[in-house]
């Protein structure tokens, strides 16, 4: 039986779906009986959803034209 | 004295006075040679083309080049032979262990650290050495002549440190520092260039940006600002994820369109351009960062990760905030990370870059990447709990 320890550090796999399945089943077999753990993948799990979902850190339309501009002027100089 | 055994008439080899001449002796090194005088005689004469005749590099840089790659290489037979040349040179011994120890903080003028970088890189990882890596001497105003100087002169340290290490090859002088690997250049992978990525092919032919590129290549400037519209988002995006200020993004964007077309001359068009640029933006972006102390050691992933905030969260968390909600949110919460592990977690979960791709970029085994990913949407998890926990039911009766 594999420890919380453990688990978190195939954690990483496991969210990526990188993992062997004799070892997928052994941290599926942890999670069955580990709320924490349990807690813990889900929660992960939920955050990377949001984040790749959540479109963060666009180029905000007033700055892209005169950015552009500058850039332009500096190379033309 | 080493592994095999000198000869008694060693000395005799007449090349040996060519040494003699530059070192004050007849290194170790040479005299375990003799017994193929031929090529002893050869590599002199590589030595005496390269190192000791003047160049296109001046003789004290080529002399630091053989420093660093050797202590790359945890090599202490030549920086302690080619110290005690240095200071016939006029350099002092404390600045040929510096450049040794840490080019970086060895109070060298701006080229010559970019130089040592070069040679550095090119004997620590020559697979994702790149045109960049060559670019980066080039904006420090080495001409093509002292550009291959300096691969000649990596080149020969690898061959003689090789050959020194396959004899066995006692110093000649008591090293003035042992060199593990650890001490030498301290690692700070925020600091290396970002090579552009394996290629596979000969030439990315589909490239929807071919056209324009040609166009920029033969002249015509103003092509390049449909480049710049067309992929500012992205490196927008990722720049700011690195710096960690919109005003600082909007900076290093500039500094990074501003590279791509001085270096468009030098794309060779196997890889996209938006993959190149974008490789830029992440160069340019670590640089900025290179000196600030949040992007510290390595040695932290080696701690026990202990997940603090487990409080079970709602089915759906997405449901109870609006986009622009989550976006926010999440700009905040990513933002408050330490830049190592932001800096991870953009490259995978924002700009989506393979685990390899990110790895090459950020200078880091695939492990060692995985784990700062790890710990980065770890540390995230915990500080979104705040927003998305499920509510504690109180039970009124």
């Amino acid at each position: 039986m594999i420890s919380c320890r453990d688990f978190i550090t195939e954690l990483g796999n496991l969210l990526e779906d990188d993992v062997a399945s004799e070892i997928r089943e052994q941290l599926e077999a942890h999670l069955a009986h580990c709320n924490t753990c349990q807690v813990l993948y889900d929660s992960t799990r939920k955050t990377l959803r949001i984040v790749t979902e959540s479109g963060s850190f666009e180029y905000p339309e007033p700055i892209a034209e005169p950015l552009v501009t500058k850039v332009m002027d500096r190379i033309r100089k | 004295m080493g592994f095999l055994p000198e000869l008694d008439d060693a000395l005799s080899v007449e090349s040996l006075t060519t040494l003699k001449r530059n070192f004050g002796l007849a290194p170790r090194i040479y005299r375990a040679q003799t017994r193929r005088p031929d090529l002893v005689d050869a590599q002199v004469r590589v030595l005496d083309q390269l190192l000791f005749k003047k160049g296109a590099l001046s003789r004290v840089q080529k002399e630091f080049i053989l420093l660093a790659v050797s202590a790359e290489n945890q090599n202490s037979y030549f920086p302690a032979l080619h110290g005690q040349t240095l200071q016939f040179l006029g350099v002092k011994p404390e600045q040929s262990q510096q450049v040794a120890i840490d080019h970086r903080n060895a109070n060298l003028p701006a080229p010559d650290v970019v130089l040592l970088d070069f040679a550095r890189k090119l004997a620590s990882n020559p697979h994702s050495f790149t045109d960049l890596d060559v670019a980066a001497l080039r904006g420090s105003d080495f001409n093509d002549e002292q550009i291959l100087e300096a691969v000649l002169m990596v080149g020969l340290t690898q061959l003689l440190n090789c050959i020194q290490m396959g004899l066995g090859t006692e110093p000649d002088f008591k090293p003035r520092i042992i060199l593990p690997e650890k001490e030498v250049n301290p690692p700070d992978d925020s600091e290396r260039q970002i090579p552009e990525p394996e290629l596979s092919g000969e030439f990315v032919s589909d490239d929807p940006d071919f056209a324009i590129v040609a166009r920029v290549r033969n002249g015509e400037t103003d092509a390049f600002e449909e480049l710049v519209r067309k992929h500012g988002r992205r490196v927008y995006r990722s720049l700011i994820g690195i710096v960690g200020s919109p005003q600082e993004a909007e900076d290093a964007l500039q500094d990074v369109f501003f590279k791509a077309f001085q270096h468009l001359p030098h794309f060779e068009g196997r890889s996209r351009f938006s993959t190149w640029v974008v490789r830029i933006a992440i160069n340019t972006g670590l640089q900025r960062i290179r000196s600030r102390k949040e992007f510290d050691s390595l040695d932290e992933e080696r701690e026990e990760f202990r997940p603090r905030n487990i409080q079970a969260w709602t089915e759906t968390p997405e449901d109870f905030y609006s986009h622009e909600e989550l976006r926010r949110i999440v700009e905040k919460e990513v933002m408050k990370l330490p830049a190592k592990y932001r800096v991870a977690l953009m490259l995978r979960d924002l700009e989506e870059l393979s685990t390899e791709e990110a790895a090459v970029a950020l200078g880091l085994s695939i492990p060692g990447l995985k784990a700062r990913v790890l710990r980065g949407r770890l540390l995230l998890r915990e500080s979104m709990v705040q927003y998305f926990q499920k509510p504690v039911r109180v039970n009124h009766d």
